[in-house]
């Protein structure tokens, strides 16, 4: 029998390995029982209350645990499928008839999914009184009948163009459980009282992951992942990192690393871009100086050198805009920008009195690196031809509230804002900031046309699609003749994933993570 | 003692107290507003005003005040403007994770920097002192962000020894700590650096005096003089450092939390600052001001305890 001959440093030693393969064994067992799709999502979930939805997380979120009547198609162009619906028909322009698919059925012994549950919802939303920030997508919805246990008719009080693009399979379609609800006092933020999806929230740790886990009674098609975990990750460039540490299976990338990461990609993984929503434009404000003189405006439009805008500041990676509605959606402006004319805006500046330079203004910004980037260019091109710009960088809490009349005379200081906005894909979204109503809310320029107003309202009702197009046209055409906007971009959103996950994506790159599944 | 210990803690209440009242004031008198970051672009001017009234953001400055220390005193730290959650949850949700990634900081301190600081005393002048008065140096200099970027794209990304973000898995304590190496390291290095400088120095001074010189006369072993009688005295100036130093990597642990993606008190704050979310401001930073305060009377507690020169003195 040999004595064991245990030293001190031999103790520490062995200790310190079972420890690590202690630590690491239920990680190794885990990654082998189930599995698992890992997603970055910009931030956490906040709120994914139909009616009170705050961000793309929370949707991405409910469109797991909640069903709707249509929902979006993982495609290159915004199109819908049935979801809970077995059939959906434009009866009129005013009319809609639905038919709920049978079985459907809601979590902690809610029973089945009926028509009750389709006119509680919707009628929440535009319900005035639940003050609903969604409202507006409802914004002619008469009442909805029910027929029958499962079916029911939309009636509206106008034809609504935006229905079947940016309401039905939006926020504000999403179908929640009416007894639910009632019992849990009409009201949840991150505990739904019950849930219908392909995936069920199973636990929500603030700021750090959400998990879903499989719906073991959806009964549509079966989500091919047991469990979808989200880490809300702020910074890209740290989200990159997990994906480059291989803890992640598909996130965002930052525009500034696309040109990179498309040439030479992560071994494993695949980089895409997809078309942003996202508008971006320099506004100035029409009803103070310097900038009340449209001559001004329009030697700015001529200024701006935004393809040097796009270089520094996108790195090339995203295209110039001629508009604010993106392309691939009704309403784009299919025209080819102007190039960079000097010596046409120095002659405006001569006319308008202002030759010798000497013009101050100040240009509000976002304190995000690209904005920061594409205002230095603009503080160049401007001392070019005689105005002296002094950037002004502020944090969000403090940006979005510099137009808001309600706050103040702050807005009297606002020359030139570098301004971002993001859309849902009907024209509507777009627009809808502008009107001379939004003047001191949003519409920051505090331009004010009777034309883009009235156009506006006929848009919405317009049931034809070349017509309604037109119109959204003509709307930016408007924008573009008052001076007071320059459309900058529409940015790009890359995306990045594993070769062994098949992503199902809109067409803008936000993820439908039902629809995800592993490659085969 | 008792008394020292008394006399402390008040004013470590005043502390508390100037904080709340003075970060108050700061962030009502920075413009924006909470209404339209937490209701966003599609809420009306109605909408909004019946949020600033549900959630009393109409009532005087002085008043929110107020009322924010009455229901301090009741335990109750408010509502989050965003999630409707409890103020006092959120915190003391993210508050584990700070005081864990601080104690790893720290731990990564002590353990390096002590031992480092001692050996180059010892070693006076050789060239190991140098190396490692070197090291020391750069350590303080290189920013923590820089340490943090280098240690994620080598030891995650290169090596894959350590994850890269996140907190770890619920119930997992191996993994827990796996996640916090790396973060801690961050925020850690530069104090490794700061304590190996200050306990050379220490270690110098005490060496030389006359009772470690009686010490050695005596024949006592080397180990014993340096470990029994010469770090106990040389480590309280490190003491008394870490007490701040704990400050230091409460506020540095923001940087961690967002480069490596983990939830915090330090990203919270931040976090709600920027979104005007006065409720959850006031909320972490009370707590995270408590918990300062309480780990600097701490260290001056332990000094107290480990010289008796200081308990003679009180």
């Amino acid at each position: 029998m040999h004595r064991l001959h245990l030293t001190r440093r031999d103790f520490i030693g062995g200790s310190t390995g079972l420890w690590v393969a202690a630590a690491l064994a239920p990680r190794a067992a885990q990654a082998q029982g189930t599995s698992v799709l890992r997603v970055r999502s910009y931030s956490d979930i906040q709120d994914f209350d139909p009616a009170f939805s705050k961000a793309a997380p929370d949707g991405d979120v409910a469109r797991c645990v909640f069903r709707q009547l249509i929902t979006y198609k993982s495609s290159a162009s915004w199109e819908w499928r049935l979801d809970a619906a077995e059939k959906i028909d434009q009866v009129d322009p005013k009319t809609v008839a639905f038919t709920l698919k049978p079985g459907i059925k809601w979590t902690n012994g809610f029973g089945e999914m009926t028509a009750e549950d389709v006119k509680f919802s919707f009628e929440r939303v535009a319900d005035p009184a639940v003050k609903s920030p969604y409202k507006g997508d409802w914004a002619t919805l008469d009442h909805v009948e029910v027929t029958g246990p499962l079916s029911g008719v939309i009636h509206l009080k106008e034809p609504f163009a935006p229905l079947w693009l940016s309401t039905l399979p939006w926020t504000a379609g999403t179908i929640l459980c009416k007894k639910a609800m009632e019992a849990s006092g009409n009201r949840f933020t991150t505990s739904p009282p019950a849930m219908c999806g392909a995936y069920l929230l199973k636990e929500w740790r603030p700021k750090q992951e959400t998990v879903l886990v499989r719906n073991p009674d959806y009964n549509g098609p079966r989500p091919a992942y047991d469990e979808i975990r989200i880490h809300p990750i702020e910074d890209e460039k740290t989200a990159e990192i997990g994906f480059g540490a291989k803890e992640l299976d598909f996130t965002g990338t930052s525009v500034s690393s696309l040109p990179k990461l498309m040439k030479d990609p992560p071994a494993g993984s695949k980089v895409e871009v997809h078309p942003s929503l996202a508008y971006v434009w320099l506004g100035m404000n029409v009803d103070v100086p310097p900038f009340n003189d449209i001559r001004l405006r329009k030697a700015v439009q001529k200024a701006v050198d935004v393809e040097a805008i796009l270089q520094a500041a996108y790195f090339g990676a995203a295209d110039r805009a001629t508009g604010i509605i993106a392309p691939g959606l009704l309403g784009h402006r299919d025209i080819k920008a102007p190039p960079r004319d000097l010596a046409g805006a120095k002659k405006l500046m001569a006319e308008a009195g202002k030759s010798g330079g000497g013009v101050k203004a100040t240009l509000a910004i976002l304190n995000k690196t690209e904005r920061l980037t594409a205002a230095q260019v603009i503080q160049a091109n401007f001392a070019e031809f005689g105005i002296e710009v002094q950037i002004d960088a502020h944090d969000s809490g403090t940006f979005w509230s510099l137009g808001d009349q309600s706050k103040g005379d702050q807005w009297k200081q606002l020359h030139m804002i570098l301004q971002r906005y993001t859309m849902a894909p009907d024209p509507s979204w777009a627009v809808a900031w502008f009107l001379p109503s939004q003047i001191g809310i949003w519409n920051w320029e505090r331009w004010n046309s009777t034309e883009f107003d009235q156009l506006n309202t006929k848009a919405l009702v317009e049931t034809d699609t070349k017509k309604r197009g037109e119109m959204y046209v003509r709307m930016q055409d408007l924008m573009e003749e008052s001076g007071a906007y320059v459309f900058l971009t529409h940015e790009v959103a890359g995306v990045m994933y594993r070769d062994t996950v098949a992503p199902a994506l809109m067409p803008d790159g936000r993820v439908i993570l039902p629809g995800f599944a592993p490659k085969a | 003692m008792l008394l020292f210990a008394l006399r402390r803690a008040g004013l470590a209440c005043a502390i508390i107290f100037c904080a709340i009242a003075l970060l108050f004031g700061m962030i009502y008198l920075v413009p924006g507003d909470p209404a339209s970051v937490a209701l966003g672009p599609l809420a009306t001017p109605e909408i909004k005003a019946a949020f600033r009234v549900r959630m009393g953001l109409d009532r005087p400055v002085i008043m929110q005040f107020l009322i924010f220390l009455g229901h301090v005193f009741t335990g109750d730290l408010g509502i989050d403007l965003f999630s409707n959650r409890r103020v006092t949850e959120i915190v003391f949700e993210a508050m584990p994770y700070t005081v864990a990634l601080t104690a790893c900081g720290i731990g990564w301190a002590i353990g390096l920097g002590i031992p480092l600081g001692c050996w180059s005393a010892i070693r006076r002048n050789t060239w190991l002192d140098r190396i490692t008065g070197v090291l020391a140096v750069a350590a303080i200099a290189v920013p923590s962000f820089v340490v943090a970027l280098y240690a994620l794209l080598l030891f995650a990304v290169e090596l894959n020894w350590f994850p890269a973000i996140g907190a770890g898995t619920r119930g997992d304590l191996g993994d827990q700590l796996a996640h916090l190496v790396l973060p801690s390291f961050a925020i850690g290095l530069g104090w490794v650096g700061y304590l190996a400088r200050l306990v050379r120095a220490s270690m110098l001074e005490v060496l030389g005096e006359n009772h470690i010189r009686t010490a050695r006369a005596y024949g006592l072993p080397e180990r014993r003089i340096v470990f029994r009688y010469a770090l106990r005295l040389a480590v309280l100036p490190t003491v008394a450092l870490l007490g701040v130093g704990i400050g230091h990597l409460l506020s540095g642990a923001v940087f961690a939390e967002i480069v490596f993606a983990r939830p915090g008190a330090g990203k919270l704050v931040f976090d709600a600052v920027v979104t005007r979310n006065f409720p959850v401001v006031s909320g972490a930073v009370l707590v995270t001001t408590a918990l300062f305060t309480l780990c600097t009377l701490a260290a001056d507690l332990l000094i107290a305890w480990l010289d008796p020169r200081v308990r003679a003195d009180l």
